[in-house]
């Protein structure tokens, strides 16, 4: 393995990681702050996938405000979905058991109106323009598109970072996920804040989804595809814990990427191989469960 | 109180509603088949096309009076493509629902495990795109029988393909990609046991399994390119393909190494997702294609597909009209649905006129295997777009004799054997 062999693979992994790390800081988030497993993550993925491909073939043709119908539809739909029935199983008994049926019929609901509307065939879009073409470093070729997903990685971590260190909604949000209740005896509205912290997550799903529609192919249970690995950068990372997502997500990107190569045969299970071992040496995850905006 | 009663009723009026069609149809002689298709996730495609198909076929023979008095009934249960599942809707139509076969299935896991509930219950499976090889060969059971290619027919026509283009371009090495499972392994296994039973000399640089449904590859392309092969052979199928294509095109994968894949990479699929991206020159098959052979059954099978669904059949339609052909040319030549064992011996052997048969040829079922054999041929991804939304379409063909493809009988005794 030449060293310019170990850079593209390095770049490979990381464009992996990058729109894993968009899902899973979305599953994440919701679960730090609200205590919601929303199994149905993944197909606020799809349906941005899905928005994008409409808008790019039916409305207008700019890539960049499909990813903003994007992330507005799939942000509207979360934010509908929690406040019209999520809410409804806060606090009760048996919230984990509801919590769980409630988002996996999500999955069913959001696949099956996806059909309905766009049908089985397989979608696709075209990379947006001047993303086209593919950079030569060093004798290295790399698609410029993928460096552009690794920006965006890199540009919602660094927002992320500020929003919740530096501001008072990420204030509040960290806060929330400590405490519900005294936010809410210190006169902090906490439903809103929960359907907000939906929305957003549901926004950075979709966009996710719109990110890698030119580049996968957009389908009917696309959401389930990409939850499971979503699930394990979580259990990884620590659950709710937002950097943890993200180292969650490079390590798991770049472990897949390197196995490709030296245990091609084993390439498939690495990822579940690298959880077990997380779950046995450090059950609770790399970092602390539940603590949203610690470093 | 009152709600429990207005539920109550609600349920009794559903269970009515239910029962009804079925009450309905129980008045008169039907030929009861039970399919098996997934309609949900990557694969619903392949079945939402079967189902298509096979409703078109019964209707066509509905239309005309059914067979022998009797009408066609299709019933479909969606598979979710998974084995444990198929086999409970399996068990349920054979003894609830007094189906007189067991029908269809995209997942070879799933036809692998429907082929032994098949055996155990003495009912006939007819399968309709499901591929792998054991089906009809380590499996074999008198119960199965397959009316669209296997991989093995495939792969050999793949590699008298690699075969003949070493006269025009000289090649060395081989990699491979293909899904972690029976049918990924099976048809890298076939594709390399031709290679040497033609005598094709060919270097093997590197392999590579993702998971079924995998949505990246990015890591997989750029370490195919440090393998430099000549030839990349893919077992991708569906939706993977379209995401394994549109990831390698801009690292220049399609310049650098002929990508080949001759049993499903040239599914309809394919050039409808990808339109103008889809690269020149992959040299591609699949089990039926909508422009080839260009015959008027061929012709009149697309159109009338089309005019019924609004879209261009996959090839997975294609089996599952065969299917009913078959199934409506056995009970004619038996007289009823009912009897397995008459039935068993007038699919073996069946002569069947497919859209696929280019002309002077008709598909038949082998007695030994219980396949069908069927011409294929490989085409090269080039312009066209008749058939939108692709804009590619397969050409240059290469046409391989169906007799060339059949496993060897020494090959089908030593897997019987173990």
């Amino acid at each position: 393995m030449d060293i310019s062999f170990i850079i593209v693979q390095f770049v490979s992994g990381l464009t992996m990681a990058t729109l894993l790390f968009l899902v899973a800081s979305g599953l994440t988030l919701i679960f730090g702050v609200g205590n919601v497993f929303n199994f149905a993550h993944g197909s606020f993925y799809m349906l941005g996938a899905y928005l994008a491909y409409q808008t790019v073939s039916a409305w207008y043709s700019n890539f960049w405000v499909a990813a903003f119908v994007a992330c507005l539809g799939a942000g509207i739909v979360g934010m509908l979905a929690e406040f019209l029935f999520l809410r409804r199983i806060y606090g009760r008994a048996e919230e984990g058991g509801f919590q769980i049926l409630l988002t996996y019929s999500f999955i069913l609901v959001i696949d099956d109106i996806v059909k309905i509307i766009w049908g089985s065939e397989y979608k696709s879009i075209l990379r947006p323009s001047g993303l086209r073409g593919s950079a030569e470093v060093l004798g290295i070729t790399i698609p410029t598109y993928n460096l552009a997903i690794i920006g965006f990685g890199l540009a919602v971590v660094i927002l992320a970072w500020l929003v919740l260190t530096r501001t008072r909604p990420g204030r509040i949000a960290r806060a929330t996920a400590i405490d519900r209740e005294m936010m809410a005896t210190m006169g902090v509205n906490v439903p809103l804040t929960m359907t907000l912290v939906f929305g957003i997550a549901t926004a950075l799903g979709g966009f996710a989804g719109a990110l890698a529609a030119p580049l996968r192919s957009v389908t009917p249970g696309a959401g389930i595809e990409v939850i499971i690995d979503s699930l394990i950068v979580v259990v990884i990372g620590g659950m709710g814990n937002f950097w943890g997502a993200w180292l969650g997500s490079l390590i798991l990107g770049e472990v897949i990427a390197f196995a490709v190569v030296i245990v091609p045969e084993w390439a498939s299970v690495v990822s579940y191989v690298v959880m077990v071992l997380v779950l046995i040496f450090k059950p609770e995850g790399l970092f602390a469960p539940r603590s949203v905006g610690k470093v | 109180m009152v709600h429990k009663k207005a539920l109550a009723l609600m349920v009794v009026a559903l269970v009515a509603l239910l029962v009804a069609p079925l009450t309905v149809f129980a008045q008169e002689k039907v030929i009861k088949i039970g399919a098996l298709y997934p309609m949900t996730g990557r694969a619903g495609l392949y079945g939402l096309d079967s189902v298509d198909a096979a409703e078109m076929a019964i209707d066509e023979i509905n239309a005309k009076g059914g067979v022998k008095g009797y009408k066609l009934l299709l019933i479909n249960t969606d598979s979710k493509a998974k084995p444990d599942h198929a086999v409970r809707v399996a068990r349920r139509y054979i003894d609830d629902e007094k189906v007189h076969f067991l029908f269809g299935v995209v997942s070879s896991a799933v036809g692998l495990a429907l082929t032994e509930v098949s055996k155990q219950n003495k009912k006939i499976f007819i399968g309709t795109d499901h591929a792998s090889t054991q089906l009809t060969v380590d499996k074999f059971q008198p119960y199965y029988f397959r009316v669209s290619n296997n991989t093995f027919q495939s792969m050999a026509a793949g590699a008298l393909y690699l075969k003949e283009l070493k006269q025009t371009k000289p090649w060395e090495t081989i990699a491979y990609i293909g899904p972690d499972y029976a049918y990924g392994h099976d048809q890298w296994n076939e594709l390399k046991y031709n290679l040497e039973r033609f005598g094709i000399k060919h270097k093997v640089v590197g392999e590579y399994w993702p998971k079924l449904f995998a949505a990246d590859y990015t890591a997989f392309v750029t370490s195919i390119l440090k393998d430099k092969p000549d030839i990349l052979i893919s077992g991708l199928w569906g939706g993977d393909t379209v995401a394994f294509v549109k990831q390698a095109a801009p690292y220049g994968l399609f310049e650098k190494t002929l990508f080949c894949s001759p049993d499903a990479g040239g599914n309809y699929e394919l050039m409808s997702a990808t339109g103008a991206e889809l690269p020149l020159g992959l040299v591609l098959s699949a089990r039926h294609h909508n422009n080839w052979p260009e015959t008027a059954a061929n012709k009149d099978y697309v159109d009338k597909f089309f005019k019924r669904t609004g879209r261009y059949p996959t090839y997975a339609a294609e089996g599952a009209y065969a299917g009913i052909l078959a199934i409506s040319q056995a009970v004619d030549k038996v007289g009823n649905p009912d009897d397995t064992e008459a039935l068993v011996k007038a699919l073996e052997g069946m002569k069947i006129q497919l859209p696929e048969d280019p002309d002077g040829f008709t598909s038949y079922i082998d007695p030994g295997t219980h396949q069908i054999v069927q011409v294929q041929a490989i085409g090269v991804s080039v312009a066209n777009d008749k058939y939108p939304p692709a804009k590619r379409m397969l050409g240059q063909w290469k046409i391989y004799k169906a007799e060339d493809l059949l496993p060897p009988k020494e090959y089908i005794d030593s897997k019987r054997k173990k």
